[in-house]
């Protein structure tokens, strides 16, 4: 204010003021041009002047600040070499962290994009077998009814939908919501209207399938069509910003966003249905009020229900924690991997810059003996720190932008909400904070050391830039640093490479790659009864065995239990077993690559037979004989044979209690797996049989074709994920530490070029000399890998959790990730090794 | 005007401008040509200001508070800048008035020990 009022008009002023001299002369006597001549002589400099006037208001550290930025960019114009490598180093670390950070802000950060999300809690049993919490529709209506501490309550539950559309018929993944879900969730239509609590056999479509599928066509909302062979109605279509953010158990199995919105099963069918619960806290009440409430409310459910003890365990969570899971550890240990490589990043250029402070001393001495303050100086090399470390996090954007795509676009699904990971605002801020910090980590200690320096030693001419042992040795202590911090994230990738090739060790002669597996689900009226079905499923047998290239097939009702709860089996009277059960053709566990370990295969003329997998057999009878045995799931059977335990479903978890018999037991069926065994690759094979099968009727879709391989694949997509991250970011670490220890020998042998050739002018063999760098580099590398297996040992088992059948200090894994830094360690610096073995003496001696 | 009129002037001290131009407007508000002038023609056209200085000195005074600027109209009916003492510029002079006779008597009895303690 005060500053625009003196400085506005201030050329006119001092115009105003020559005028007054010049008048001044005049009345003196002078000629016109001899006063005005004087009065210009007189006040001296106009614009210099103007400038030391402009000068008493300026901000002079802002001013300061620009001028050592663009001092530092011509600087490092001038050195576009080492500019890009520690730019490019920078970006890498910086990169992979905000990728990181973007994936863990948008899972554990960001709130849900409902109303009240902190007050979102689920509800449920825990089920071991299953490990996940459900709960029976039955207790949700209960709880509904008469719990105080919410405001409404929802359930939802995984159904796979096949709606007819005008090209034929789409299978998509849906989901029957019931209770307050609109309210909860905010939901609006943006075309028709949200179907009502009592409206049976409506769906509402996401905006994606509307378009996909209905080409966006609003007339056709509010008709009929068929959903699984029943009549429906198109209620409404959600707005495209709508998003399914409850627990999606499913999506290992289904990985494919929700799509369509059903209404809750029929009260008949409710009683059996198991469900996921979900429900806003009314304001004010904690977690700990709401389940003791629920507890209370369970306790009186059983009494009134005349129920036996033990009364169900019911838990409470906030829905936040429950969707991010078991990400979470996962997340912080990815977190942690970036960090790590971000700093072997830092270090790297910190003993570049350091190796360039040998360089510069008589550049910051001259600066310094022309008047610049110290802090001056430090101040424009933290500049250039800050400049190098900008341009390494704008690249680094580009990268984690790359590196988020690639992501999402390699497995979408592997961590709840991972789809919706973008760069934002609160993105961009993290990578400039990271940024602006490893900018002062690397620049703060090498300007220090210049700083420090004896200027007047640097200046005098002919004192060649000595070495500094000191420095030297710091650079030498940073590569072990580096060294040791790589071992870190190489054992923790190792690992989890271990428990990835554990998860894919199957037992013999299961061959996944050679199994194609497809479902066919029942629709429309003419499959409702059972002998049509099995009509059915005869001919798809016939057929599909007799296809070239088929060596066994077979079809099971095994999805139609996939991950549900399975039938209790009273073996003992008295004793329950939560079991699955999969009712299957014989040819289906040979196709599937199941090897009997006692008794017999299953007949098709066995209407009451069983077959039991080992942990079933071991669980119901323990050491007994269980030939024979009787087992009632819940019809009577008998247990004629047993099968080896083969993961087929989920490569991360112990094979579960599993029993099979006949596909004539089982009630009517929804739809049917198939399992065909191919003699070559089953991935060739797999659109002809998919065809063969669709030509029995092509009324009746067919679907998740795929192999056994690929399916299994699927089922450990976030172990994948994990893996592939950590993977990415050790071999960055092992480059950057080889890159690290390379710059200090090299940069070293650059340095004793003389001393070097003085020993080979004075006999010293060759290969001496490179012994003699090499035996430089090796106390530099012990030090690095013991200091760091020291760290793993202790940092690993953080991530104990994310291994499978791994010990997080696995001696073997420790031990290979050793050998491996040691030879990359001697590799890095075999370069400089040789080019200090072929200096030229009289070259080297003339080196100035 | 020649250069032997400028024989028998005198260069401003560094940081002594401000102390006169300060003093200057002591008598009330004026614009810069007067200030220079007053300070010529006081010193009895001894001590003699480096005009360009000036204004840089003016800004100084003003971002410290010491001085106020305000617009006014001169007495040939034009558009002016006029510099004027504030009370904070008061203190200030009497202030710094005090230390430089203090600083010119030290001097002074060091450039002239024969002159005795009483004389003023």
């Amino acid at each position: 204010m005060t500053r625009r009022r003196a400085l506005g008009g201030l050329e006119e002023d001092i115009r105003d003021h020559i005028e007054r001299e010049t008048q001044d002369n005049i009345e003196r006597g002078m000629t016109p041009a001899e006063a005005r001549h004087a009065a210009l002589r007189k006040f001296g400099n106009v614009t210099r002047a103007m400038e030391e006037t402009r000068d008493v208001w300026r901000w002079i550290w802002l001013e300061q600040l620009l001028q050592d930025l663009g001092y530092s960019l011509r600087s490092l114009r001038r050195n576009p070499r080492f500019a890009a490598v520690a730019a490019l180093t920078l970006a890498l670390g910086i990169g992979m962290t905000t990728a990181v950070f973007s994936v863990i802000d948008t899972v554990l950060l960001k709130p849900l994009a409902y109303p009240n999300p902190e007050r979102l809690v689920w509800m449920g049993e825990y089920d071991p077998n299953l490990q996940r919490d459900i709960a029976m529709f039955q207790d949700f209506s209960d709880w509904r009814k008469q719990a105080r501490s919410y405001d409404g309550m929802a359930a939802y539950g995984y159904r796979q939908a096949v709606i007819g559309t005008g090209q034929g018929s789409s299978d998509v993944t849906a989901v029957y919501v019931a209770g307050d879900f609109w309210r909860i969730t905010g939901a609006r239509a943006t075309v028709g209207r949200l179907f009502g609590e009592e409206e049976a056999d409506c769906v509402v479509l996401s905006w994606d399938l509307f378009q996909r599928e209905f080409g966006g066509d609003a007339r056709r909302v509010g008709q009929p069509l068929v959903m699984n062979g029943r009549p429906a109605r198109i209620a409404g279509v959600l707005p495209r910003s709508f998003r399914f953010q409850f627990p999606m158990w499913w999506t290992a199995a289904h990985p494919q966003p929700v799509e369509a919105y059903i209404s809750p099963p029929p009260p008949a069918e409710r009683m059996v249905q198991f469900t996921q619960v979900v429900a806003p806290l009314k304001p004010g009440i904690r977690i700990e009020q709401a389940q003791a409430e629920l507890e209370s409310l369970e306790k009186h459910l059983v009494e009134e229900a005349g129920r036996e003890p033990p009364i169900p365990k019911v838990r409470i969570g906030p829905l936040q924690e429950k969707l991010a899971g078991g990400s979470r550890r996962a997340l912080m240990v990815l977190l942690a991997a970036g960090g790590f490589v971000l700093l072997i990043a830092a270090v790297n250029v910190a003993n570049l810059l350091l190796a360039r402070a040998t360089v510069r001393r008589k550049e910051v001495a001259i600066r310094a003996a022309l008047g610049a303050g110290r802090m001056r100086v430090m101040g424009q090399l933290l500049a250039e720190s800050v400049l190098l470390a900008l341009a390494g996090g704008a690249a680094g954007l580009l990268l984690a932008r790359w590196a988020i795509a690639s992501l999402v676009r390699i497995s979408p699904f592997a961590i709840p909400r991972l789809a919706e990971a973008a760069i934002d605002t609160r993105v961009l801020a993290f990578t400039l904070g990271i940024s602006l910090l490893t900018a002062i980590l690397f620049g703060a200690g090498p300007a220090f050391s210049l700083w420090r320096a004896n200027l007047h030693d640097a200046l005098k001419d002919g004192a060649r830039s000595s070495p500094g042992l000191a420095g030297q040795r710091t650079r030498q202590m940073l590569a072990a640093v580096e060294l040791s911090l790589a071992i870190v994230l190489l054992t923790g990738a190792g690992l989890m490479l271990k428990s990835f090739a554990r998860m894919n060790e199957h037992a013999p002669g299961f061959v996944p790659e050679k199994v194609i597996v497809m479902k066919v689900r029942f629709a429309g009226p003419q499959y409702e009864e059972k002998p049509a079905q099995q009509a059915y499923l005869r001919e798809l047998l016939r057929r599909v065995e007799s296809a070239p290239g088929v060596l066994s097939a077979g079809v099971s009702t095994w999805f139609l239990f996939d991950d549900a709860p399975a039938f209790p089996a009273d073996t003992t009277p008295g004793q329950t077993h939560l079991i699955r059960v999969n009712a299957a053709s014989p040819g289906y566990l040979k196709a599937l690559g199941m090897t009997l370990v006692k008794g017999r295969w299953l007949r098709a003329s066995d209407s009451a037979g069983a077959m039991l997998n080992e942990s079933m057999a071991r669980q119901a009878f323990g050491a007994m004989d269980p030939l024979g045995r009787q087992l009632s799931i819940p019809q009577p059977a008998t247990v004629v044979g047993v099968l080896a335990d083969v993961k087929y479903s989920k490569l991360d978890a112990a094979a579960a209690p599993e029993a099979s018999v006949g596909f004539e037991q089982v009630p009517p069926l929804n739809g049917t797996e198939i399992a065909v065994r191919t003699a070559g690759s089953a991935a060739a094979l797999a659109p002809a049989l998919r065809k063969l099968v669709t030509d029995i009727d092509p009324s009746q879709p067919v679907y998740d074709v795929k192999t056994l391989d690929r399916a299994l694949a699927e089922s450990i997509a976030p172990r994948r994920f994990n893996l592939f991250l950590l993977g990415v970011f050790a071999v960055s670490a092992l480059v950057l530490a080889a890159v690290g220890i390379y710059g200090v020998m090299a940069y070293s042998v650059a340095e004793r070029t003389r001393e070097i050739g003085v020993r080979i002018a004075l006999g010293a063999r060759r290969g001496q000399v490179a012994t003699m760098v090499v035996r430089e580099a090796l106390p530099i590398a012990a030090a690095g890998i013991a200091a760091g297996l020291a760290a793993t040992w202790a940092l690993t088992r953080l991530m104990a959790t994310l291994l499978y059948d791994v010990q997080a200090t696995d001696p073997g894994t420790f031990l290979t990730v050793a050998i491996l830094l040691g030879i990359t360690a001697l590799a890095a610096c075999a370069a400089p090794a040789l080019r200090a073995a072929s200096i030229d003496p009289t070259v080297a001696l003339r080196y100035e | 005007m020649s250069t032997e009129s400028d024989e028998g002037r005198v260069e401003l001290l560094q940081g002594t401008l401000d102390l006169l131009i300060l003093r200057t407007l002591l008598f009330g508000r004026a614009h810069g040509h007067a200030i220079v002038k007053a300070i010529e023609q006081n010193s009895e056209d001894v001590l003699q200001v480096e005009q360009g200085s000036l204004y840089p000195a003016l800004h100084r005074l003003i971002k410290r508070g010491w001085i106020a600027v305000e617009e006014g109209v001169s007495e040939n009916n034009r558009r002016a800048k006029y510099y004027r003492l504030t009370a904070k510029g008061r203190r200030q002079l009497r202030a710094e008035t005090t230390r430089w006779e203090k600083l010119a008597r030290a001097i002074g009895r060091i450039l002239n020990p024969a002159a005795g303690e009483g004389r003023p």
